[in-house]
């Protein structure tokens, strides 16, 4: 199939309808508001529903209800809706319910800016709400992944009966560029935990509740330790770009990851041997890889992100262990990396480094 | 950096649709293209800001800072913007309503009066698109054809007149660059 | 002649936990009678708030999904926009739908969303220990207005059905009470009343049933009957306030 030049928030509305997407619900809220626009056109047209959340708390718990009946659920929102929508997200996780949430970040804290950021890394990997649950936290750096992600999510969170969370900044949803739409997919049957009788037959009455006996609380809380685990095991994703011989090591994600490429194909014509491990995965983190890294031969790791602090960090260091020291770059609240200033910012630690 | 193109103005001057249809008529054409709108504090006060990226190549990243060509449609907007053209880069510019002298002078600045011709076509909503005959003249980024191409596409639902008219635009752009 | 009055099919064989002499296992009772009259126990989904009623969890015999506080119409909207044909109520009291989750029942409501709400007010969060509730009197102590509910400061009680009389979207809204027999039966009239519209594809009904907590108002069960009486029932005027059949 031909690519088409498309923007991020409309491919990746696409890609969710023909992933399976059959209900979203969502609130207006910059830069994401083209999702629930396009799908508010779009979903009719497949017999999905579309409804407009009088709020984000009421968007997230509608998803919660679509959940219930089995069929594809999604919300998206930005960093403010996201803290609105914590609730949700916990009695989702807690009642065992698939569901796919998109954050399209954007500058904070608080109101921020409604300009592009990475300044949702902490809440999305570890805040997501009370009681301690973790999502599978994916973050895309072309429209084109931003799109395959989402497509692919829906089967995620059906397998491990637990949402998955994607975080794509700003910059990639409101640039257009070429993708390749995948094909429509077959739905499912309905899962045999969904509520609802069509039939009318006599069966026993079903329940999806977050709320238990401690005891049933507390084995929930051991299959998720054990999710988790199987996560670490085999879900984790990351790319690597020149790596092989790389001195200097860039960790970044989603947009930010792009302009290291490229600031790695510049400083590669200097002479610089610098390379980039992208976390794909944000949760979980990418550990072997950076745990793994010979430091007889990295002279430094640094963290590009659109955050300050960079929010990377910390999960960085855990892995480095002190063998190296961790640089970081870049700007926040909406001031967005560009091309050409990361590279000279880059190569300016690397001389600091040297001296 | 030197394959991006920055196109500046005000807000309903068809800046960001100049970007959209370029970036659109280069994929058509075969080449890779990204078209990011701008953010960052320059957006506020009705400015417009786009940048488009086209290469042979596939774009590894759209978040360029600087371009090698830079459109300017009013004071505002070269003021603005002109520190974000490279040396040696091409500066287009409305010169019916770019009316402040151009002192760069490591650039290759091009004043089309796009404003004043759009009214000779028929309609100011034009300007844009004069704009772009002129910037495919001068770099041949795309072919004439190409873009007459997507632009019929754009206007497939619109009526014969504003077919000929954007047509006849394109022309006017084209030619004036060739004075 | 004797008449032989079953527990409800869509009610569980166990005893309820609710405390002696609390009316929610009366509005249970009439809810249960309604679903199996009208042949609903398997082809509905209860839709649970939190609160005193959460514990319905443990009673009912048919499908629920049990959700955040005063959520439910918002969970509710999602089920049945995505299963149309299944019969969904909430059952919410007052903490849960007149403050928390006010947003999410005027927001359903002025949608016309094809479910049916259950309201159980008794004036209180009783799970929590008695505090002030948005419905609770003025004058009425709380463990959060120990000198009773002060107008000046608090406010005055919430009338829901009042409020959602101002929508257009609603086909039912109805006020009832539990504590008297001639109340009792007009209030399961009006839940049948509420459900069938559901089933007929008429928008979003409404039942308020005012009940009592014998726990927290501190009196005993008989007396809190006199005390709706005297003191909620003309707080919170009874009557069918919106039926579209009738033209009310």
């Amino acid at each position: 199939m031909a690519k088409m030049l498309l923007k991020g928030n409309e491919a990746v509305a696409e890609a969710a309808v023909r992933g399976g997407c059959r209900f979203f619900a969502g609130y207006p809220i910059t830069p994401q508001s083209e999702i629930p626009e396009y799908l508010s056109a779009r979903l009719p047209e497949v017999g999905g529903v579309f409804v407009q959340g009088e709020s984000e708390v009421a968007s997230i718990n509608m998803v919660y209800g679509a959940a219930c009946s089995g069929v594809r659920a999604m919300t998206g929102s930005s960093g403010p809706g996201i803290s609105l929508k914590a609730e949700g997200i916990s009695y989702l996780s807690g009642a065992m319910l698939p569901a796919v949430i998109v954050n399209v970040s954007r500058g904070g804290p608080g109101l921020g800016s409604i300009q592009p950021a990475q300044q949702d890394y902490l809440q999305a990997t570890k805040g997501l709400g009370h009681g301690g649950f973790r999502l599978i936290v994916e973050a895309p750096h072309t429209v084109q992944e931003a799109v395959d992600m989402v497509y692919d999510s829906f089967e995620l969170a059906e397998r491990d009966r637990n949402p998955v969370f994607i975080l794509m900044d700003g910059c990639l949803g409101s640039v257009m560029e070429e993708v390749e739409l995948p094909p429509m997919k077959e739905l499912p049957a309905r899962p045999d935990w969904a509520l609802g009788n069509f039939t009318g037959e006599e069966r026993e009455p079903k329940l999806i509740s977050s709320i238990a006996d401690e005891e049933v609380v507390e084995l929930l809380n051991k299959r998720a330790a054990m999710l988790q685990q199987g996560w670490a095991a085999k879900d984790v994703k990351w790319e690597e770009y020149m790596l092989d011989d790389a001195e200097y090591v860039c960790v970044s994600y989603g947009t930010s990851a792009r302009i290291c490429k490229y600031a790695i194909n510049e400083l590669r014509k200097e002479g610089i041997k610098i390379g980039l491990i992208r976390p794909i995965t944000l949760y979980p983190f990418p550990k072997k890889v950076l745990h793994d890294l010979d430091y007889s031969r990295v002279k430094a790791i640094i963290d590009v992100e659109m955050a300050i602090p960079c929010q990377m960090v910390d999960d960085i260091a855990l892995q480095v262990m002190e063998r190296a020291p961790i640089l970081q770059y870049g700007h926040s609240g909406g001031i967005t990396n560009k091309n050409e200033e990361t590279a000279a910012a880059i190569k300016a630690l690397i001389g600091g480094l040297n001296k | 950096m030197k394959n991006a193109i920055i196109f500046t103005g005000s807000g309903g001057q068809g800046v960001m649709s100049m970007g959209i249809m370029l970036a659109q008529s280069a994929v058509e054409s075969g080449r890779h293209a990204a078209y990011m709108p701008s953010y960052g504090p320059e957006q506020r006060g009705g400015s417009a800001k786009c940048t488009v990226i086209i290469d042979k190549d596939e774009i590894v990243s759209p978040m360029a800072a600087s371009g090698g060509v830079l459109v300017a449609m009013n004071n505002t907007a070269y003021k603005k913007f002109i520190g974000e053209l490279e040396p040696g880069g091409i500066l287009l510019y409305d010169s019916t309503l770019v009316t402040v002298p151009i002192e760069r002078d490591d650039i290759t600045a091009i004043g089309i009066p796009s404003a004043a011709l759009a009214l000779e076509v028929g309609s100011p909503k034009v300007a844009n698109v004069i704009v772009i005959g002129a910037l495919i003249a001068l770099t041949g980024i795309v072919t004439p054809e190409e873009f007459q191409h997507s632009l019929d596409k754009k206007f497939a639902k619109k009526s014969d007149a504003v077919r000929a008219m954007n047509a006849e635009a394109l022309k006017r752009g084209i030619a004036a660059a060739q004075k | 002649m004797s008449k032989e009055i079953l527990r409800p099919a869509s009610l569980k064989p166990i005893p309820n936990t609710f405390c002696p002499g609390c009316l929610h296992s009366m509005a249970n009772k009439l809810v249960g009678q309604c679903i199996d009259e009208l042949g609903l126990k398997h082809k509905t989904v209860v839709v649970m708030s939190v609160g005193c009623s959460t514990m319905g969890l443990r009673f009912w015999d048919m499908d629920m999904v049990s959700c955040a506080h005063g959520r439910a119409p918002a969970v509710a909207t999602g089920l049945k926009r995505t299963q149309p044909d299944t019969f969904v109520f909430t059952y919410q009291g007052d903490g849960d739908l007149a403050s928390i989750g006010l947003a999410e029942i005027m927001s359903a409501a002025n949608r016309g969303e094809h479910f049916t709400v259950i309201f159980a007010n008794n004036s209180t969060y009783g799970m929590t220990g008695g505090q002030m509730a948005p419905t609770t009197l003025v004058g009425q102590k709380s463990t959060t207005t120990p000198k009773g509910r002060n107008a000046a400061v608090d406010g005055y009680p919430t009338d829901m059905c009042a409020l959602l009389s101002t929508l257009k979207a609603p086909s039912y809204i109805a006020r009832c009470a539990l504590n008297t027999p001639a109340n009792i039966r007009k209030a399961k009239e009006c839940i049948k009343t509420a459900f069938t519209y559901q089933l007929e594809g008429k928008a979003f009904s409404f039942v308020e049933l005012m009940t009592n907590c014998p726990t927290n108002w501190g009196l005993a069960p008989l007396d809190t009957l006199k005390f709706m009486e005297e003191n909620t029932i003309p707080n919170f005027p009874l009557g069918v306030f919106r039926d579209v059949e009738k033209g009310v």
